[in-house]
């Protein structure tokens, strides 16, 4: 489904673009919130007609205060709603019958303060969607829009006017940004304080901003979603068209849930929210001050066209920094070609150094640095600059700042800075900011954001992802689905899992069951010593941990003896479960053990995951997460995301592991998770995967049922 | 030749360590004492021999020379199990009376150990009412004295039983319940001819687990103190309250494991503090390295589980009604009580046993 950013922008243009605002509760006393606000409106430049609403007073700073609403004779566009909790609701009532159908609540004391409270934002909601009311808040700081003027705020100054369009859940940040912006005349859009969502939510603003010209980039900072999948949708959506950049917060530990299997206890929100930005192109901040850098870059300067960057710096420590940085991430300092390399040495000190990065030595003066600047730049294949400098005493600040400036308004590739320090750079990075160059305090942010701009870059030009879908598999399995919910289990009986997964593919090792020692003699015989013998019993899920599995069992002598211990021990430790009997399999040759399975996040739905089995996934927790539907990038991505693959790609003359025959189990279990979802979690440990060319065993699995 | 069956109405009444402690007094007294299981449902292989545990341990805790062979002639094993069910076997009440026979040579005593109640095994042809006649046993009824209302089922026995039947004696008698016990259900057991046999206390000790058992129940992992695993478990405390209050809590209660999620440093902490000796730490979290060498230093076994705290509670009441004696400092705790809270003058009267002739 596509969300019409059209639409939702039309919807809200009176917020941004109105030729009248009421404040209804607005004060004379200052220090109030009513008497901020209009002050704000009145002393930032809105152009429009602004009316005070208060029973009491004919005046308010000068603008002439009605009793109510009503009695405002011209027409309202945007009303801004100020009053006591108890008395919104009939503003709202008035809002309707002055057919006004945009409002922002600030006023608090709804669902944030308690049952009494969610009971009339309940009825806040139903009221406004009665009458046809879209409003922002309640519980919220405010709108500001640079462009058209508006500050409906209760904020302490106006930003600058700018092209970041920043939204946020937590009214106390949008001061903070706001505050930290104004000193350094970041400029801004719109500033939008969310509160608490009740009505227009952070996808409506996404899209609102998407579609606003003022708008280069869009910041967000969220605590969390309501609906998961929408704000995937709507992300992807947008950060096609715009750089969408969002700070996270409230990830607590994964582990708070009850975890029934290893993907539960892994499976966090934490790693839903990654996943979802990952998958929808959201650029993801970790910190405030990771937000602005972004922002700054984002803003600024064009995207790169290509990893390949090249430094110039004045001095050798920061530049290695850079340089390390640089190796961190998915940039390339690439070697210059050498007629660069020659021309470089034409005018630069010969202990400089001519490569990449390029040392133009302490002594560097402004024009070393644009001339440097200038054949750098001659070589086509660098698709971003980097430029570095420490305050030496010869440095001249102001003019090389100046020479940056110049340079980056003639090309159209990344210039970003870090003119390190503070006080003896001040004038400079004043004047850089001025020029849009976005400079950093140090090395390691600069790389970072330009990092990330390569990444967005990647992102808009990544090729319409492919979804394969694999027919067929679901009607043969869907039987087994409708007995356990028929006879509302919440799990799947052993052979059942067999079944299952027999259906959608997966190769799986011949096994026979039995109930007695004899019965399983005859079953290792059949299938071929060595055997592995497994517990079967519906109570036991975890066979392992309680010596339910035996392996290498070579003679009849073998698997009499396992049976007996399997089963003793069994009985002995869980004397209520029950034992159906035990499961004779094929031993398999040990390949590279993988874990794979689904699980299901409260506000994503389904994802994948995929780790390396045994101690890297129970001590190293090395996993990674999609949501489902995967697309064949993911499933290759994610493989690659784990820090133990390169153990997958075989070490020390190691022969390589099936890892195509990974991808596709992966894939089939996203399409598994469409095909049903009643599936809280799956999980297939292991995997054994062979090696390339030779395919994958599902060695065990388990799959646990919940409802629709 | 006096034959005694140590029988109950329900399972898990405390039979084994009874049995224990009449043979260490039978012995004591210069009686030739011999013992059988009938039916064993723990099975054990010692050097090869399938047996059942607890037989295993009361032959040793006697010091009997008798072949381990015999002492449990039908043991109950998942196949054996599997086979009756399917259809019948044939022949166990036989064998049991072969080893019977071959035991009980040169014997004063034997004591016959039943399974269950005197009611269960009747589906393998060996109920206990029909082994006890079929051995001509004096019978000795154990209860895990849970309320008065266990009479009922102690006059049940009684009728069943008829002249077999030499009295009962009430185990694992909380503080909490002695008073009922004295009040109500031992006045009333008298007033209908049911002579008691003992009256005896619950012991923590006795109802203790060791780390090591408890984490092979549990399906754990051990993480830290492995020489530790030895100390005993008497009562169990769930840690999910602020930690000023689970403090108190811990403080109260002697020789507690703390069931706890593994993400809750700060009750860990305070556990440790307070004296806990195992924490069992569920979900499958495990605990930072500040928590571990704490551990190591207060000498504080940390256990991993997988399931969540509830789960693991759950477990553990049901594992705590089945407790084995498999320890020796439990073993020699639980005999000295059985030796010193059972009526011994009374019950040689009733089995006409005279000592020193």
């Amino acid at each position: 489904m596509k969300y019409t950013s059209d639409n939702i922008f039309h919807m809200l243009n009176n917020f941004f673009n109105p030729k009248s605002i009421a404040v209804i509760g607005a004060s004379r006393t200052p220090g109030k919130v009513g008497y901020d606000i209009l002050k704000n409106i009145i002393q930032y430049g809105f152009q429009g007609a602004v009316y005070p609403i208060n029973p009491s007073a004919t005046e308010i700073l000068e603008k002439k205060s009605y009793p109510s609403l009503l009695d405002v004779p011209g027409k309202i566009d945007l009303a801004v709603v100020v009053v006591p909790s108890k008395n919104v609701l009939e503003v709202i009532e008035q809002c309707g019958a002055k057919k006004i159908d945009s409002a922002i609540i600030i006023t608090a004391g709804f669902k944030e303060s308690g049952i009494e409270g969610a009971k009339l934002e309940n009825e806040l909601i139903k009221k406004a969607q009665e009458l046809g009311v879209r409003f922002i808040g309640p519980n919220c700081l405010g709108m500001i829009d640079t462009h058209s003027k508006i500050n409906a705020s209760f904020a302490a100054g106006m930003p600058a006017k700018g092209s970041i369009g920043f939204f946020s859940q937590s009214g106390a940040l949008c001061l903070a940004v706001l505050d930290r912006a104004l000193p350094d005349e970041i400029g801004f859009s719109k500033f939008i304080s969310m509160g608490n969502k009740a009505d227009i939510t952070d996808t409506d603003i996404m899209l609102a901003l998407s579609e606003d010209e003022n708008t280069k980039v869009i910041l967000g900072y969220i605590e969390g979603v309501s609906d998961g999948r929408k704000f995937m949708e709507v992300a992807s959506q947008v950060s096609k068209k715009k750089p969408l950049i969002i700070l996270k917060s409230g990830i607590t530990s994964a582990g708070a849930k009850a975890a029934s299997s290893h993907t539960g206890a892994l499976a966090g929100r934490e790693a839903a929210f990654d996943s979802a930005f990952k998958q929808s192109g959201v650029i993801r901040a970790h910190t405030i001050n990771e937000l602005f850098n972004y922002a700054l870059a984002f803003a600024n300067q064009p995207l790169p066209q290509g990893p390949n960057v090249a430094i110039i710096t004045n001095s050798g420590g920061p530049g290695i920094l850079a340089a390390d940085a640089c190796d961190k991430s998915d940039l390339q300092l690439i070697p210059l070609y050498k007629d660069i390399v020659d021309e470089l040495r034409s005018f630069l000190p010969p202990v400089a150094s001519f490569y990449n990065p390029i040392d133009i030595l302490g002594d560097s003066s402004a024009d070393r640095y644009e001339r440097a600047l200038n054949t750098v730049l001659k070589d086509e294949r660098i698709n971003g600059l980097m430029v570095l400098l420490t305050p030496t005493a010869v440095v001249d600040v102001e003019a090389t700042a100046l020479a940056v400036a110049n340079i980056s308004h003639l090309i159209d590739r990344p210039i970003l800075t870090s003119f390190m320090g503070k006080k003896s750079v001040e004038s400079g990075t004043k004047i850089l900011m001025k020029y849009g160059v976005p400079n950093y305090s140090f090395p390691e942010e600069m790389v970072s954001s330009l990092n990330a701009m390569y990444r967005y870059h990647l992102w808009i030009n990544r090729p319409e992802k492919h979804y394969p879908r694999f027919n067929g598999l679901k009607e043969k399995a869907v039987q087994i689905f409708d007995t356990v919910k028929k006879e509302n289990r919440d799990r799947l009986y052993e052979l059942e899992v067999h079944y299952v997964l027999h259906a959608y593919g997966f190769n799986q090792p011949k096994s026979l069951f039995a109930r007695t020692s004899e019965e399983a003699v005859a079953a290792a015989k059949g299938i071929g010593y060595p055997v592995v013998m497994k517990i079967i019993s519906p109570q036991i899920i975890h066979k392992s941990d309680i010596g339910g599995v035996k392996v290498n069992l070579n003679s009849k002598k073998d698997v009499e003896n396992a049976f007996f211990d399997i089963t003793t021990h069994v009985r002995n430790i869980m004397p209520t479960a029950h034992i159906y009997g035990v499961m004779i399999q094929e031993m398999i040759p040990k390949g590279k053990e993988v874990i794979m399975g689904i699980t299901k996040d409260l506000q994503f739905g389904h994802m994948i995951m995929f780790g390396l089995g045994g101690i890297y996934v129970e001590v190293l927790k090395d996993v990674s997460f999609r949501i489902v539907p995967l697309g064949q990038e993911d499933a290759h991505e994610m493989i690659r995301e784990t820090k133990t693959f390169p153990l997958l790609r075989g070490v020390r003359g190691e022969a390589e592991a099936d890892i195509e025959a990974i991808e596709k189990s992966l894939l089939i279990l996203s399409q598994m998770a469409m095909d049903f979802p009643q599936i809280i979690e799956t999980d297939i440990n292991p995997l054994m995967v062979r090696q390339r060319g030779e395919g994958a065993v599902a060695i065990d699995a388990r799959f646990t049922i919940g409802g629709e | 030749m006096i034959s005694l069956y140590v029988g109950s109405t329900s399972g898990y009444t405390g039979k084994t360590l009874i049995t224990m402690g009449l043979g260490q007094k039978f012995k004591k007294d210069g009686l030739r004492v011999g013992y059988i299981k009938p039916v064993g449902i723990l099975p054990i292989k010692v050097d090869d021999i399938l047996t059942d545990n607890d037989a295993w341990r009361i032959y040793r805790a006697l010091e009997l020379k008798d072949p381990v062979s015999g002492i449990c002639p039908v043991v109950l094993t998942q196949e054996l199990a599997v086979k009756s069910y399917l259809k019948d076997v044939k022949g166990l009440l036989r064998k049991i009376l072969k080893s019977y026979n071959d035991l009980s040579k040169d014997k004063d005593i034997m004591l016959v150990g039943g399974y269950g109640s005197i009611y269960t095994g009747n589906y393998l042809g060996v109920q206990g009412l029909q082994v006890i006649k079929r051995l001509n046993s004096k019978v000795v009824i154990v209860v895990k004295y849970e309320g008065e209302y266990i009479v009922d089922y102690v006059l049940q026995a009684k009728k069943d039983l008829k002249d077999r039947f030499l009295g009962v004696i009430l185990n694992k008698v909380t503080i909490e319940h002695k008073q009922s016990a004295d009040e109500y259900a031992v006045p009333f057991l008298k007033r209908k001819n049911v002579d008691i046999l003992g009256v005896i206390p619950h012991d923590s000790i006795v109802g203790s687990i060791t780390v090591e058992e408890l984490n092979e129940m549990l399906g754990g992992k051990v993480l830290c103190c492995h020489d530790k695993l030895s100390n005993l478990v008497e009562h169990f405390l769930i840690g999910a309250m602020q930690v000023d209050k689970a403090i108190e809590y811990f403080k109260k209660t002697r020789n507690n494991a703390v069931i706890v999620g593994g993400d809750r440093a700060d009750i860990q902490l305070s556990a440790m503090e307070s004296g806990s000796v195992c924490l069992i730490l569920t979900g499958e979290l495990y605990p930072s390295e500040i928590i571990l060498s704490r551990a190591e230093q207060k000498d504080v076994p940390i256990l991993v589980v997988r399931e969540d705290t509830y789960s693991i509670a759950k477990k553990l009441e049901k594992l705590s009604v089945r407790l084995r004696l498999r320890d020796k400092v439990k073993v020699d705790r639980g005999m000295s009580l059985v030796i010193e809270n059972v009526n011994f003058p009374l019950l040689y009267k009733k089995l006409g046993i005279k000592i020193g002739q």
